[in-house]
């Protein structure tokens, strides 16, 4: 590997780190399109910021990019406060119209510069190696990787001092005000991070893909986990991984690197849909395969436990007793005897012991509703899960 | 009020909230003395929840003002504890019982300062309270309605406050629940708490409380269950003929 390859995935790295922080939040808050429409918007931002410092390297441009990002949000709220269009057409108005000022402004004034179209939509990964941190004659390594390095740290050194503020803002944002906590304060605390972060990785990646950095690792970390720190911690996994991934994937298909992070993205959330416990949907269909034949079962042993009669129990009238097709009857009565709940004796299906207290604590269970009855059947059965 | 010397808990004046310059709450005065467990009650779109939130700050009214022990809101917030509609939140957020219940907590945290072994303590007793100690570790969307809004109710006691306002904590719950909380309630103005509970449930306001405010967009009536609840005031919030006979 080079040193400009290593620098490469470094980049493109602690960019997916960087975008994974804010886009888990922005998930949770069920706004993943603010960020579709702050990465547009920055560009009369970028635009304006290099008309008035002539610098493309300037820290300006970047707040004035982050400013312009903010600015966006206010301008979707306050639309959307009219209440005369809905939140995600508030969205679709403003950002185009930001986004096609920052063109206008571009092919007007900047044909000169170093601001082209295609670089802002897709970035340029595979250039951020040329263009250095010199300090004297000290070459100090890739610009963007300075930038987006200190981009991050204050996005982690942000999140670890306001995570109790931007957890309980984000669950529950009545209770945060009554508390104290100021919902507006974190909302455009977060919106300027999501801001200034999209600025930082718009250089390696542009402006369509950061999107996909932001929102694709949180939500597949979604998938997978039932506790934000671990969905923080997933997301910046999965970033990384389709960031580096992603790099070796366009080297062998000679293809855009941003491209092929976004694809790898793409394909990871897809794998976690399809496999994740629990909420994924093999498991989920398998689940519901499992509780039919459970609830199956526990029908059959309420009917043997509420009949004595020889004739209700005979193996061979149980179709016409509990209205079933024949298959399933045969697949339930061998679960039944699988697990030792039942005995057949001459044709005659009687509960044993096992089954019979089995289906008392059912029945409890279900009528009281109350967790203890089930403690020691609850592994075994997914409708006793909860 | 019949016995002036008894403190007031929360006092409103004047209150008026609008949504796009058409109020719904039109000139509230509001005397709630301390220790009483009163219900809100009143038809749909009343503004019940409304009035709750404009005496919280959730909301900001176009007029009038609020007091808690006599000063404004924000210089009592530890003073309040808030138990909002369960529907307001999402239940698929990431996080556990304890959890949400340990978020009652934050208020007297302050800002940066995160939750430590104390606060996790207090979390699990005020969950033992409630009787959810067994599901601290379960996610909260694996909860049932009941045992969600039971969590709820943790997360308000552990907050110790004064003064406690509840938004529908009846809805969607199952009997066995709706009476553990109301005795929860009943255990909190024993110790000299005051309650404030928006209600729907008209026959068991004679049951659960001793006080109680009508309301439908204005107030209607507020005072001791015993003196006010009747036809009369039923019939003037609700705008039909009701009749609800009180037992006494």
């Amino acid at each position: 590997m080079s040193s400009a390859q290593i620098e490469i995935q470094l980049i493109a790295s602690l960019v997916a780190i960087a975008c994974a922080i804010p886009g888990t939040f922005l998930v949770l808050r069920k706004m993943a399109l603010i960020s579709d429409a702050i990465s547009h918007s920055i560009l009369p931002g970028l635009v304006l910021g290099f008309f008035i410092t002539q610098d493309l390297s300037s820290p300006w441009l970047i707040v004035m990019a982050a400013l312009s990002g903010v600015v966006t949000v206010i301008l979707v709220e306050y639309i959307q406060k009219t209440n005369l269009v809905k939140e995600d057409t508030a969205i679709g108005l403003v950002f185009p119209t930001m986004f096609s000022i920052g063109v206008i402004l571009i092919a007007k004034n900047a044909n000169d510069v170093h601001l082209d179209i295609d670089v802002v939509l897709l970035g340029e990964l595979a250039f951020t190696p040329f263009d250095r941190m010199m300090v004297g004659d000290v070459d100090l390594g890739p610009k963007s990787l300075w930038v987006i390095g200190i981009i991050l740290s204050s996005t982690i050194g942000l999140l670890i001092a306001f995570f109790k503020e931007l957890k309980i803002s984000t669950f529950d944002k009545g209770l945060a005000t009554t508390l104290g906590f100021s919902p507006a304060i974190i909302h455009y605390g977060l919106m300027s991070v999501a801001s200034v972060t999209t600025v930082g990785a718009f250089d390696a990646v542009g402006a369509i893909l950061v999107v996909a950095l932001m929102i694709a690792p949180a939500a597949t970390a979604y998938l997978l986990t039932t506790d934000l720190k671990k969905m923080l911690g997933l997301a910046m996994i999965f970033g990384v991984f389709s960031a580096i991934v992603g790099y070796w994937l366009a080297h062998y298909l000679d293809a855009s690197i941003s491209g092929s992070m976004t694809t790898i993205l793409g394909l990871l959330f897809l794998l976690v849909y399809l496999i994740a416990p629990g909420k994924g949907l093999i498991a989920v269909l398998y689940r519901n395969k499992q509780q039919r034949i459970e609830v199956s079962l526990l029908t059959f042993l309420l009917h043997l436990n509420n009949h004595s009669e020889i004739e209700e129990r005979h193996i061979n009238h149980l179709n016409e007793h509990i209205n079933w097709r024949k298959v399933r009857a045969k697949f339930v009565v061998d679960l039944a005897l699988k697990n030792n709940m039942v005995t057949i004796d001459e044709d005659i299906i009687s509960l044993t012991e096992k089954g019979r207290i089995f289906t008392e604590k059912a029945i409890n269970y279900i009528i009281s509703n109350d967790p203890t009855e089930i403690e020691a059947i609850k592994e075994d059965f997914f409708l006793f899960r909860g | 009020m019949k016995n002036p010397n008894q403190k007031l808990a929360v006092a409103v004046d004047d209150l008026t909230v609008a949504y796009n310059y058409k109020p719904v709450l039109w000139d509230i005065d509001l005397a709630i003395p301390e220790g009483v467990l009163m219900a809100i009650v009143g038809p749909n779109g009343a503004g019940k929840s409304t009035l709750i939130k404009a005496i919280l700050g959730i909301l900001d009214p176009i007029a009038g003002s609020v007091q808690i022990y006599g000063k404004p809101y924000d210089k009592q917030r530890k003073l309040v504890a808030y138990v909002p509609q369960k529907g307001s939140v999402d239940w698929d957020f990431p996080t556990t019982a304890v959890d949400v219940v340990t978020m009652g907590t934050y208020g007297s945290l302050g800002w940066i300062k995160r939750p430590g072994r104390k606060e996790k303590k207090a979390a699990l007793e005020a969950l033992e309270k409630v009787g959810m100690l067994a599901f601290k570790d379960r996610q909260i969307s694996q909860l049932s309605g009941g045992q969600q809004q039971r969590v709820f109710l943790a997360r308000a006691l552990v907050q110790d406050a004064s003064i406690y306002f509840m938004d529908e904590p009846f809805q969607g719950v199952d009997a066995t629940t709706e009476i553990a909380i109301i005795n929860i309630l009943k255990e909190l103005r024993k110790k000299g708490k005051t309650v404030i509970v928006v209600h729907h449930d008209l026959q068991t306001v004679p049951e659960y409380f001793d006080w109680v405010t009508f309301l439908n967009v204005k107030k209607i009536a507020t005072g001791p269950v015993k003196d006010i609840f009747n036809d009369d005031n039923l019939t003037k919030t609700y705008g039909i003929n009701y009749k609800v006979s009180v037992q006494k």
